[in-house]
């Protein structure tokens, strides 16, 4: 058998299944966007959805909203990640344990970590009754569904923080060490250490957790349903919600969809982008 | 201070976060799901007035909790079965064959990953419309197999990848025929990677939410779609903990299997030779 029919054989079941079924998913939001495929009406090819939802005021705050929350919480788990990761860097009496904690949140479903941040931040959760205990505050406060989203953004956090955490650490720790310790002798500080040889080496890492958080956080439902704020939508209830039995507005939901890829895709390239100046101008920075 | 004891208090203190981080938030949910019905825990009580199991047998008796079970537990395996024997041959051809284009086949291999989920969620609910297909069985099998066997195939081609040619020569050369040679040379060092790969699919399939919320909404009940019943309008906080503890705890125990098996999955473990 020829080398070619047999890879191509190798690779149909498996990319040939996900590539097929991704790329008729992906053309017919598309196709549905621009009046293809119309469950409610007849299919019109044009721009009608379009314009019906980019004069919708709801849309752009969906946008706004979701790009929001994705980026903050990109930046505030990778903030919070690097440190982490460089202190974990190597072995200590207790990093397992740690390491353990810090990547544990992963392993929790989205819902079920949106449920038990509910319950912390409840009106006789942990933190209020806590605070009250305290003294610091006089009554419980309603925490739950904040119009700032600062309850989504802590739970995009405080999920994505161990994927941050994962692909810092990996990164940082195959620096070798005589090239940190070739720094040191030669006078250089923490910071320049970690400017000219830890942001260079890792930015790549950088970029990637970035992109992840960002993209799993725009898409995000389940911790907006419940943990945000009720008069607000993300791009992903906004969608399904139009798609849903109440408007079985399945071309709107379509445009949507396709602004949320967009979106996403923006967002990549965006962090891409300034993840690399970053990095150059750090390693230039005297 | 040495720098030695100022590691030591910084981990001390890490720790306490981490600890409140982590266990104050199952806690929670623990004591909430063993409230007694009879005696609602409610502000200013800092524990429960009385716990019981009252509430898991309620919610096992008066919900159509044991049918999503039985859906979410016999759809896992299934997807998990499917992944392997359609990612096992991409697997082999990324781990073992060189082909031009192999590192685009790769990337878009991932393509599930990047695709926000509840876009790939609503237009394949959308295409299943179109070609009529209505049953919400197969159909979120089929979703949960596309979706996560990039995974599998990842796990598998490393495996693949980590086969010592010598030894698949040793075999033939022996005359094993091309089923002995599979199960002298290659299964020995797949077996890890074969259970962990079947291990994540079912994870993750078993913790899937958006394919099943959508395609099965409103009669397919899965237990991440019971527990969104009642986190959203119907919020009803016992028995989401209930449901949330049945979610969790299961899968927290399979992963770290899986990561055993994961640490487990070197050629040097099995063949003797590094």
């Amino acid at each position: 058998m020829p080398k070619a029919l047999r890879i191509v054989l190798l690779l149909a079941p498996g990319l040939g299944l996900v590539v097929g079924l991704m790329a008729l998913v992906v053309y017919r939001a598309a196709a549905q966007s621009l009046g293809l495929y119309n469950f409610a009406g007849t299919d019109t090819l044009g721009l009608t959805h379009w314009q019906d939802l980019l004069s919708n005021h709801n849309y752009w705050g969906a946008i706004r909203w979701s790009a929001y929350v994705a980026t903050t919480s990109s930046l505030i788990a990778v903030a919070l990640a690097y440190p982490l990761a460089l202190w974990l860097r190597r072995p200590f009496r207790g990093s397992t344990f740690l390491s353990a904690m810090i990547k544990a949140p992963y392993l929790v479903p989205g819902l079920v970590a949106a449920f038990l941040l509910i319950n912390v931040i409840s009106f006789h959760g942990f933190v209020n009754e806590f605070l009250v205990w305290t003294g610091i505050w006089q009554k419980p406060v309603r925490m739950q569904n904040d119009k700032f989203g600062y309850a989504v953004i802590g739970l995009q956090v405080w999920k994505q923080l161990p994927l941050a955490f994962l692909l810092l650490t990996g990164a940082i720790q195959s620096i070798p060490d005589p090239v940190l310790h070739a720094a040191q002798d030669l006078g250089a500080g923490m910071l320049a250490r970690f400017r000219k040889i830890i942001l260079p080496l890792t930015a790549k890492a950088m970029q990637a957790a970035l992109i992840l958080i960002f993209i799993g956080a725009a898409g995000d439902f389940s911790f907006q349903s419940i943990a945000g704020p009720t008069r607000q939508d993300s791009m992903a209830t906004l969608m399904t919600q139009l798609q849903g039995a109440n408007h079985n507005d399945w071309n709107g939901a379509a445009v949507v969809g396709v602004s949320l890829m967009a979106l996403s895709l923006v967002g990549a390239v965006a962090f891409a982008g300034l993840v690399q100046l970053v990095a150059k101008l750090a390693e230039k920075a005297r | 201070m040495s720098r030695r004891a100022l590691n030591t208090i910084l981990a001390g203190a890490v720790s306490i976060v981490l600890i409140l981080w982590l266990v104050v938030p199952f806690l929670m949910a623990l004591m909430w799901s063993m409230v007694d019905p009879g005696q609602p825990w409610s502000y200013p009580d800092i524990f429960p007035p009385k716990l019981s199991f009252e509430r898991w047998k309620i919610v096992w008796e008066t919900t159509s909790l044991s049918t999503a079970m039985l859906h979410s537990y016999s759809l896992a395996p299934m997807a998990g079965l499917c992944a392997l024997l359609l990612g096992m041959p991409t697997a082999y051809a990324f781990g073992r064959e060189e082909f031009p284009g192999k590192t685009i086949a790769q990337i878009l291999m991932l393509t599930p990953l990047v695709l926000p989920g509840f876009v790939t969620a609503v237009f394949f609910a959308s295409l299943l419309l179109s070609f009529g297909l209505f049953d919400r069985y197969p159909a979120i099998l089929l979703g949960h197999v596309v979706l996560f066997l990039p995974f599998a195939v990842r796990i598998l081609s490393v495996s693949f990848a980590q086969v010592r040619q010598d030894v698949v020569n040793a075999a033939r050369d022996l005359g094993a025929s091309p089923i002995g040679v599979f199960r002298v040379a290659y299964l020995p060092v797949l077996k890890p990677g074969i259970f962990a790969a079947f291990l994540i699919v079912f994870v993750l399939s078993m913790e899937e939410f958006a394919i099943s919320f959508i395609v099965g909404v409103p009669t397919f009940t899965t237990i991440p779609t019971i527990l969104f019943s009642y986190l959203g309008f119907d919020f009803i906080r016992t028995n989401a903990a209930v449901v949330s503890l049945i979610l969790v705890v299961p899968n927290i125990v399979l992963m770290l299997v899986l990561e055993r098996l994961l640490q487990s999955a070197n050629p040097a473990n099995v063949s003797g030779k590094g």
